[in-house]
C-alpha cells in the first residue's frame, strides 16, 4: 500500500463531482453521533489538570481559538503552546525526558519512531477508535497505521510538491496550458524554453535547508518518475543508478550548473521558501498544494494572487503526500488525567460535541488543509474552500485529480530511521552540488546508508 | 545604621586574608565549582559511553572509542577549519572595526552623544538577532544588493550568500555585533591620553599614522589584548548567531564546531560522542586563549 | 580642510555601517506580508503602518489601505516571554552583582593560597561553551524538574553571566588606587572599607558590568530554547524564534525583534555615558 492512487479510477475521481472520491468504498457513511461516543457529555474534561498540547507554529491563532472554545464550552483546561526550532529533535528529547507533554503533532516519519520508542499511546485507545477509522479514506488509514496500531489523529493531508505556477510569467513568456509538461523530464526543458523568453531564473526547486526539505524534494522526484528509495515493507534500498533516481540526479546538477539554482536556496527555511515564490520572482515551484490558498490570497501575496496555477495531472504524479496527526504521549500520568487527554484528543482531532469535525473543517476553510477524514473532503465547505482558492473553479476536479495521484513514501516515511536518513540525505545532497559529487557515487552511498540503518535497527 | 556599620567594623576586622577571601568568594566558588564540575563531569562520563534511548534507555562503556572516531571524522576537521577561520576573521574585523570607531568618535564634534549613542545600537542587538539581521541583508531574495542593483538599472538578483564568502560574511555580522563594545572601551582609555602628548607630536611634525602609532596606540594596547582574548572565545564558543545566519549553509560551509555539536548531540542525540567532540571544542578555547597570552598578554602591562 | 572633510566621511561612514543592517531588517515591521515579500525588495516602506506591533500583542489591524493583518497566534507568548525574560534579566543580574562584587574584589587585590587555582576555574567556566553544557544541563534538570522553570532557567544563565563578569570586574578593582591601606589605618573592617569605600569609588566600572550581565540574560537563547520552549516559562527570544520557521510572517518577526532590542537599548545609550570612566584591565596579572 504505497501509492493512494491504488485505490482509485480515473472514473472514479470525475464522477465524484460532490468532493473527493478517496478511497475505494465510501460505505461507510455517517453515523449517528452517539454511537460514536461523542456526546457531549463524554467529552467534557473532568479531572480539573491541564492536558499539555504541542505544535510546530502554523496558524497559531487558529490553534489557540480552538483550544480556547474547548476550555471554555468542555470545561477543559489546556494548555497549548509552540515548540520552535528542530522539532523532532525538541520531541524527541522531551518524550525521552518525560517532559509535560500530553498530545502533540507528529509527521508519520517521526510517529513510528515515537510508537516504537514506547513513548506514545496509540490512538486505539481512544473509545471512538471504531468510528475514527471507519470515517477516514482507507489509503490514509493504512499510510498512518504501524503494525496494527493507528499512530494518531488527522491534523492535516498535503500534497508536498505540487507544482505551482505563476501564470503571468509563464503565460507572457508565451507559454499556454497546452505546454504544460507532463514529466519531470519535459519541466527541465520547459526550464530552457523559459530562459530564452528572458526569464533566468524560472525555477525554485524543493532543495531548502529543513529536514523537510531537499530530501524530501529528491525522494517525490524519484518516485514522480516511477522509482521509490526504499521498500514500504522491508525498507531495503531501491535506489539505482541507471533508473529513476539517477535520472533525477543528472537532471539535477544539469539545472544546477546551467545556473538555473540560487546557491542561497540550500540555506533557506521553509519561510524563505514561501516567501521566495510569493514575490513572483519564479514561475514555477514545487509547493505544499493548500500554500495555493494563500498564493492566491491578494491581502498575503499581491504579486501572485489570482494568479497561480498549478500543473494537472497527465499520466505523472507530482509531489508526494505529506501529512501530520496528533499523537498522544504514554508519559505516567492520573487515570482522571489520561481520561481528560483522551476527550480532549477526540474532540480536537475528530468531533466535537455537536458531531462535527470542528478542527478539521476549520482548517479546510481557513488554510485549504485536507483531512483524513471523508466527511471533512465531501463536505459542501471542502468545495467551496478549495475552490475559492483557485484561479479557475473548474481547476478544482484537477486539483483533486493531482491528489489523489500522489504517492505516499512509505518506505522512508513509516520506519524508526526516518529523521535520520533525512538529514543524512540533505547533507549528501548539499554536498552532491557544492563538493560536484558523482551520481552513481550518491546513489551507491545512499542504498550503503539505508542498509546500515536497517541493520542498526534490525530491520529486514 | 552608624550602630550597625560599628559593629561590622569590629566583628571583621581580625579577618587574616585568607579568611577574608574564603568568607566572600566560597559560596560563589562553590556555586561555579558545582556548575563547572556538573557538566564536566557529566560529559566526561558521556564521552566514555555509547548511549542509547531508543528502545530503552542504555549505556555501554566504550573507553575512548569516541575521541578516536571523532579524529577521524573529517567533519569534524571541517567544522575545527571553520571555526578557527571565523574567529580569526572576527578578531581582526572587530579590531579594525572597533579601532576605526573610536577614532571617528574620538574626534571633537558637534552632536558627538548622538552620534555615540547611534554607534553603539549594534551591541544591543542578540547574537541570534544579529544573525536574522544578516541573514536577511545578504540574501539575493531579500538583500540591500540586490534592491540596489534594481535601484541602478541593473536587474540581478545579488546574492551574497554562498559557500566562498558566508564566512566572511559571519565575521562581518560578528564584528558589527561586537565591535561598538570595544570601541567605547578604546574611547575612554583615549580620554586618559594626555592632550599635551598630541601638543608635542604637532611640534614633531609627526605624520597622521605616526601620531597613531607612537601616541594614540600605546595606552590602548592593553584593552586591544583583552578583547582580542573575549572575542576569540566568544567566536569559538558562538552558536545561537550562526543557527539563525546560516544554519551551517550552505551545505556544510558555515559548520563551525558548536553547530556540528549541536547536530551531533542533539538533532542526532549522539551523545557520548558529541560528549567527546565538545572536549575538543574546550581545549581548543583553552589553547588558543593560553597562546594568545604567551604570545602577546604577557609582554602587555597596565 | 581636508581633515574636516575626512571626519566628517568617517561619521557617515560609522552611521551607515551601524544602521544600515538594522535599518533593513526593521523596516519590515511597517510593511504588510505582501510587501514584505516583494522582489526586488522596497527601499523604503511603501505605506508604513504599525500593525505588527498589535499584531505580535494579539490585536487584529487594519490599514489604511484596507488590508486585515491579523493578530498573530503567538501573541500569547510573546507577552509571556517578554514578562519572563524581564524577570530572568532583572534577577540574573541582580544576583550576579551580588556574588560577582566581593569575587572580583578578592581576585583582584587580595593575595591568598590557591588563588590561581580558583581564578582558573572561573576562566574556564567562562570559556564553556553553552552548547556543549545543553546535554548535562538538561538531564540534571529533567531529574530536578526544573525544565521550563523561570528559576531553572535563571540557574542556568548565572552559569553564563557570572564567570564572565568576574573576568571584567577582577580588571576594574585591579585598576583603583590602593585604598584599603588608608581606610584600615582608619580602624575600618575590610567588609566594611569593600561596601562604603571600594565599591563607590568602582561606581562606573559596577555599573557597566551590571548592564552587561543585563544583556546577556536578556539575550540568552541557547539554553532557553532546548530548557523553556513550549513552556509557561518562555522566553521572549524564544518566542520570537515562533516567527522564524514555517510560515513567513516577517513583519511580525521584524516587530518583536524590535521588541529585544528596545530595553538593552535604553540601557546602552545609559552605559555610553558609564563607560568613558571605565578602565578595563587583564585579569590574568
Amino acid at each position: 500500500m504505497t501509492k493512494i492512487r491504488d485505490d482509485l479510477s480515473r472514473r472514479d475521481v470525475l464522477k465524484a463531482s460532490a468532493g473527493l472520491g478517496l478511497g475505494a468504498a465510501a460505505s461507510a457513511t455517517l453515523l449517528p453521533t452517539a454511537v460514536l461516543g461523542a456526546d457531549a457529555g463524554s467529552l467534557k474534561a473532568e479531572s480539573g489538570q491541564p492536558v499539555y498540547f504541542r505544535g510546530w507554529e502554523y496558524r497559531t491563532d487558529i490553534v489557540q481559538d480552538n483550544v480556547n472554545r474547548y476550555n471554555k464550552e468542555m470545561n477543559g483546561k489546556i494548555d497549548y503552546a509552540t515548540v520552535t526550532g528542530d522539532y523532532p529533535a525538541l520531541m524527541e528529547k522531551d518524550l525521552i525526558a518525560k517532559a509535560q507533554l500530553d498530545l502533540f503533532y507528529a509527521n508519520p516519519s517521526q510517529a513510528v519512531r515515537f510508537l516504537e520508542g514506547g513513548w506514545v499511546m496509540p490512538a486505539n485507545e481512544l473509545p471512538a477508535y471504531d468510528s475514527i477509522v471507519a470515517d477516514m479514506y482507507p489509503n490514509i488509514r493504512d499510510a498512518w497505521t504501524h503494525k496494527g496500531k493507528l499512530l494518531g489523529l488527522s491534523y492535516f493531508i498535503s500534497v508536498r510538491g505540487t507544482m505551482v505556477v505563476n501564470l503571468d510569467k509563464y503565460n507572457k513568456a508565451g507559454f499556454g496550458e497546452g505546454d504544460y509538461p507532463k514529466t519531470w523530464s519535459e519541466l527541465y526543458s520547459l526550464l530552457y524554453k523559459l530562459r530564452e523568453k528572458g526569464e533566468k531564473q524560472p525555477f525554485l526547486p524543493h532543495w531548502f535547508n529543513e529536514w523537510f526539505g531537499i530530501a524530501w524534494g529528491y525522494a517525490l522526484e524519484v518516485m514522480n518518475r516511477g522509482g521509490s528509495v526504499a521498500d514500504p515493507e522491508t525498507h531495503k534500498p531501491m535506489l539505482t543508478v541507471d533508473g529513476p533516481a539517477g535520472a533525477t540526479l543528472e537532471d539535477w546538477k544539469k539545472i544546477w550548473k546551467d545556473g538555473f539554482v540560487p546557491e542561497e536556496l540550500l540555506s533557506y527555511n521553509e519561510a524563505s521558501y514561501i516567501g521566495a515564490f510569493r514575490s513572483g520572482r519564479y514561475v514555477i515551484s514545487p509547493q505544499q498544494i493548500y500554500d495555493i490558498k494563500q498564493f492566491n490570497d491578494p491581502q498575503k501575496s499581491p504579486e501572485i494572487a489570482g494568479k497561480t496555477g498549478f500543473l494537472p495531472y497527465q499520466g505523472q504524479s507530482w509531489g508526494m503526500i505529506d501529512s501530520a496527526i496528533y499523537m498522544m504521549t504514554s508519559r505516567k500520568r492520573p487515570a482522571d488525567q489520561t481520561d481528560d487527554l483522551k476527550r480532549f484528543a477526540s474532540w480536537y482531532g475528530y468531533k466535537d460535541q455537536n458531531g462535527d469535525c470542528f478542527v478539521a473543517n476549520r482548517w479546510m476553510k481557513e488554510s485549504m488543509l485536507f483531512s483524513a477524514y471523508k466527511e471533512v473532503m465531501e463536505g459542501p465547505q471542502a468545495a467551496a474552500s478549495i475552490k475559492s482558492s483557485l484561479v479557475k473553479p473548474t481547476d478544482y476536479e484537477k486539483l483533486l485529480e493531482v491528489y489523489q495521484h500522489t504517492p505516499y513514501p512509505k518506505g522512508i516515511f513509516n520506519v524508526v530511521w526516518a529523521e535520520e536518513y533525512n538529514s543524512w540525505m540533505k547533507e549528501k545532497l548539499f554536498a552532491f552540488f557544492l563538493k560536484d559529487l558523482a551520481v552513481a557515487d550518491v546513489i551507491n552511498e545512499t542504498n550503503e546508508k539505508i542498509n546500515q540503518l536497517n541493520k542498526k535497527y534490525k530491520l529486514g | 545604621m552608624r550602630q550597625n556599620r560599628a559593629s561590622l567594623v569590629r566583628r571583621t576586622s581580625e579577618l587574616t586574608n585568607l579568611q577574608f577571601a574564603l568568607l566572600l568568594a566560597v559560596p560563589v566558588v562553590c556555586f561555579l565549582i558545582l556548575v563547572i564540575a556538573y557538566p564536566l563531569g557529566y560529559a566526561l562520563w558521556l564521552s566514555l559511553e555509547n548511549v542509547q534511548f531508543f528502545g530503552g534507555y542504555q549505556a555501554d562503556f566504550v573507553g575512548l572509542a569516541n575521541y578516536s572516531d571523532v579524529l577521524n571524522d573529517s567533519a569534524f576537521w571541517h567544522s575545527t577549519w571553520i571555526s578557527v577561520r571565523f574567529t580569526a576573521e572576527s578578531v581582526i574585523l572587530t579590531l579594525l572595526v572597533g579601532m576605526g570607531l573610536a577614532l571617528i568618535l574620538n574626534r571633537p564634534m558637534r552632536g558627538r552623544a548622538l552620534v555615540r549613542a547611534i554607534v553603539i545600537l549594534p551591541w544591543a542587538v542578540s547574537p541570534y538577532g544579529a544573525g536574522i539581521v544578516f541573514q536577511y541583508l545578504v540574501q539575493g531574495q531579500t538583500g540591500l544588493a540586490t534592491a540596489i542593483a534594481y535601484l541602478l538599472g541593473s536587474p540581478n538578483a545579488i546574492n551574497l550568500l554562498t559557500q566562498r564568502w558566508i564566512v566572511e560574511l559571519l565575521a562581518i555580522g560578528n564584528a558589527w555585533n561586537i565591535a561598538p563594545l570595544l570601541a567605547f572601551f578604546l574611547l575612554a582609555n583615549m580620554a586618559t591620553t594626555p592632550r599635551r602628548l598630541y601638543d608635542l607630536a604637532a611640534i614633531d611634525r609627526m605624520k597622521r599614522w605616526e601620531i597613531f602609532r607612537h601616541v594614540t596606540l600605546p595606552p590602548l594596547r592593553f584593552t586591544l589584548f583583552v578583547f582580542t582574548c573575549i572575542v576569540m572565545v566568544f567566536s569559538l564558543r558562538v552558536f545561537d548567531y550562526v543557527y539563525t545566519m546560516s544554519r551551517g549553509g550552505p551545505g556544510d560551509a558555515s559548520e563551525v564546531l558548536t553547530y556540528q555539536l549541536y547536530k551531533v548531540s542533539f538533532q542526532d542525540l549522539n551523545l557520548g560522542y558529541g560528549a567527546a567532540m565538545s572536549f575538543y571544542l574546550l581545549g581548543l578555547i583553552l589553547i588558543s586563549t593560553a597562546l594568545l597570552y604567551v604570545l602577546w598578554g604577557r609582554h602587555e602591562t597596565q | 580642510m581636508k581633515s574636516k572633510t575626512l571626519a566628517i566621511l568617517g561619521i557617515a561612514v560609522a552611521i551607515c555601517w551601524t544602521l544600515l543592517p538594522l535599518y533593513w531588517f526593521l523596516k519590515l515591521a511597517f510593511e504588510t506580508i505582501g510587501e514584505g515579500a516583494q522582489f526586488p525588495p522596497y527601499l523604503v516602506p511603501p505605506r508604513p503602518q504599525p500593525g505588527a506591533f498589535f499584531n505580535i500583542f494579539g490585536h487584529a489591524y487594519r490599514t489604511a489601505s484596507g488590508i486585515d493583518l491579523p493578530a498573530s497566534g503567538q501573541a500569547g507568548q510573546v507577552i509571556l516571554g517578554i514578562r519572563n525574560s524581564l524577570i530572568v534579566a532583572v534577577v540574573v543580574t541582580l544576583v550576579t552583582m551580588v556574588f560577582v562584587v566581593p569575587l572580583a574584589y578578592v581576585f583582584a587585590r587580595l593575595e591568598f593560597a590557591h588563588k590561581n587555582k580558583l581564578l582558573g576555574a572561573v576562566l574556564l567556566a567562562a570559556s564553556l561553551p553553552p552548547v556543549s553544557t545543553l546535554i548535562p544541563f538538561y538531564s540534571l534538570y529533567v531529574q530536578l524538574d526544573l525544565v521550563g522553570t523561570v528559576p531553572g532557567l535563571v540557574i542556568v544563565t548565572l552559569t553564563i553571566t557570572i564567570p564572565f563578569v568576574t573576568w571584567m570586574l577582577i580588571g576594574f578593582f585591579r585598576n583603583l588606587p590602593p585604598v584599603e591601606q588608608l581606610a584600615r589605618i582608619d580602624g575600618f573592617s575590610r567588609l566594611y572599607t569593600l561596601i562604603f569605600v571600594v565599591i563607590p569609588m568602582a561606581r562606573s566600572g559596577v555599573t557597566v558590568a551590571a548592564i552587561i550581565a543585563f544583556l546577556f540574560s536578556w539575550n540568552e537563547f541557547v539554553y532557553a530554547q532546548v530548557l523553556v520552549t513550549g513552556t509557561s516559562a518562555v522566553t521572549l527570544p524564544v518566542a520570537l524564534s515562533g516567527f522564524l520557521f514555517q510560515s513567513p510572517q516577517p513583519n511580525h518577526l521584524s516587530a518583536a525583534l524590535w521588541l529585544t532590542i528596545v530595553p538593552p537599548l535604553l540601557v546602552a545609550v545609559f552605559l555610553q555615558r558609564h563607560v568613558a570612566e571605565m578602565n578595563l584591565v587583564d585579569p590574568v596579572h
